[in-house]
């Protein structure tokens, strides 16, 4: 019912800045949340057996023994060996590029992945590896997994807190701005009232007025957000792989997450449109 | 139509701006009430359009008591009067067209029920090249047509006018009041707030409603003092 005005243009303004905000957060949560699952589930697909050089055993031996064990182990997917190069490569960023010396006693490592879903009795398999071939060690990355783990959570949490801000934020200013917009229009809600007009009559117009408000502002708001993610992605994508870059490319929300994006509109628009006839319905509820 | 007994009213806490109110409009009548400034005129024809609530007394609009009808029912009543209002309240994002048109459109009226009707009433106050113009680009006489013509689209049984004359020239004041005398012989009930002289010249004296200090006093309640000093 009310037409577009200079205050319409300024609730669409705050309507937008707020749906992006909420978008791009909700985003960054979303995308965090997956990361923080990747981690935690790719670190625990697979663990390592280190073989530490031993006067008992000779290093062929020593390999063939751990091999044998690990790979008759229930739950275990594969069993590979890695070369010394791999090992090398695996030290550089400790000892450096060149640095690792020729005959220093390098131990041998054994990547061990499990197979996926199914529950594997690690203990006990570091306890056989530990008993049955000298100068094996399991390490099943538990102490950084659960350090990761626990950052991944601890920021997820974070993400959801601020989330939690972002969209009471958020309902409070779109609340206010509805309220703000039907001040304007008070004169229109009491001449249509004085003329006959039902109450749920003149919340509707204004309700549906307010709808879609919502909706545009929230959809200019969702718009932006999207640029703003796929730019930040693409300024990832191209860089040079820094240190811990393979964790960037992830840092992408991925497209299922984008569905979820469009719910900020939707439930911006809804918020306006509750806000508006609420408010209409008490103003009209204190005349006669 | 219209009936007052004993009607208080007051803003908020304030004075009480009418005291001891009585008076009786029947179908069909034409009245004027008159008043200096700040008399209550508007306050009192607030009362009658549903807009404001008596502080005291008992009022009868169609034969419903007020206080006890429930509010989901007074949008009924108020549709079948048809108010001027003294700053004629227009709303200015709608053009002329759907100002005039905003009473039928309340109704859920669709538009082709009464697209007519709005043209053509239109032309008769002489505004029928202005469908599409914006109050704000109005005159204050052309306003106050289109209030009129606001108060009149959708045949109310009752009219109400907050000084329908205020802002025109005495030509154009003419005008409006013979165009109120012909509604009025086509059966609707007037009520015309004014202290414009030149109206109350034309109106036989028993059709004035005085309002002064908050009291009124009517052609009906002086017969009736006339009355009760007879009997005594
Ligand atoms: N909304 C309001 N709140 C408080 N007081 C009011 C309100 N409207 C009017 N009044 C007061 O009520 C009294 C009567 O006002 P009202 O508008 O009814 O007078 P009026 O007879 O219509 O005057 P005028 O001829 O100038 O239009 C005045 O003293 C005015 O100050
Ligand atoms: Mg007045």
């Amino acid at each position: 019912m009310p037409g577009d005005s200079a205050s319409g243009a300024t609730l669409h303004t705050i309507v937008a800045v707020m749906s992006f905000l909420a978008c791009l957060t909700l985003g960054a949560v979303l995308t965090l949340s997956r990361l923080a699952a990747d981690w935690t589930e790719g670190l625990s697909g697979s663990v390592t057996v280190q073989l530490l050089p031993s006067p008992q055993i000779s290093p062929e031996d020593q390999m063939k023994e751990a091999l044998r064990l690990v790979q008759q182990w229930p739950g275990i997917f594969a069993a590979k060996p890695l070369g010394r190069a791999e090992a090398e490569k695996l030290l550089e960023p400790w000892l450096g590029e060149g640095n690792v010396i020729g005959d220093l006693p390098v131990p041998q490592l054994i990547e061990v992945t499990l197979t996926p879903g199914k529950p594997v009795e690690l203990e006990g398999l570091g306890k056989a590896l530990a008993d049955g071939v000298p100068g094996a060690h399991l390490d099943d990355h538990k102490r950084w997994n659960e350090e990761l783990a626990s950052f991944a959570a601890s920021s997820e949490a974070v993400g959801w807190a601020v989330l939690l801000l972002i969209g009471v934020a958020t309902l409070a200013i779109v609340i206010y701005a509805t309220q703000a917009g039907l001040q304007a229009h008070r004169e229109i809600v009491e001449v249509v009232h004085m003329i006959g007009a039902r109450d749920v009559f003149i919340a509707s117009e204004f309700q549906r007025h307010f709808l879609w408000l919502g909706l545009r502002g929230g959809l200019i708001g969702l718009t932006l957000a999207i640029a703003t993610l796929l730019g930040s992605s693409f300024f990832v994508d191209s860089r040079e792989a820094p240190v811990g870059a393979q964790y960037m490319p992830q840092f992408v929300t991925a497209p299922q997450h984008y569905i979820w994006l469009f719910f900020v509109p939707v439930v911006i628009g809804l918020i306006a449109m509750y806000t508006a006839r609420f408010t209409v319905l008490r103003v009209l509820g204190r005349m006669p | 139509m219209v009936r007052f007994e004993n009607v208080g009213m007051r803003y908020g806490l304030g004075p009480e701006i009418l005291r001891d109110v009585s008076f009786t409009l029947e179908p069909g009548s034409f009245h004027l009430l008159t008043g200096p400034s700040g008399a209550g005129k508007t306050s009192l024809l607030k009362l009658i359009y549903l807009a404001e609530r008596p502080s005291r007394g008992a009022i009868w609009m169609f034969d419903r008591e007020i206080a006890t009808t429930p509010r989901e029912e007074l949008p009924a009543l108020r549709r079948r009067i048809g108010v001027v209002f003294q700053d004629f309240r227009l709303l200015d994002h709608l053009t002329v067209f759907e100002n005039v048109a905003l009473p039928r459109r309340v109704m859920n009226e669709l538009e082709s029920s009464y697209r007519a009707e709005v043209e053509e009433l239109l032309s008769w106050v002489g505004l029928g090249n202005r469908l599409n113009a914006k109050p704000a680009t109005l005159s204050g006489g052309e306003k106050q047509r289109v209030a009129i013509a606001r108060a009149v689209v959708a045949k109310p049984e009752l009219l109400l006018a907050d000084e329908p004359t205020g802002n025109v020239d005495p030509d154009i004041g003419g005008r409006i009041m013979r165009l109120f005398i012909e509604l009025n012989k086509l059966g609707t009930s007037v009520l015309i707030a004014t202290h414009d002289q030149r109206i109350m010249e034309r109106v036989p004296a028993q059709r004035l409603f005085r309002l002064a200090e908050g009291r009124l006093t009517t052609a009906n309640a002086a017969d009736a003092v006339l009355a009760e000093a007879k009997r005594a």
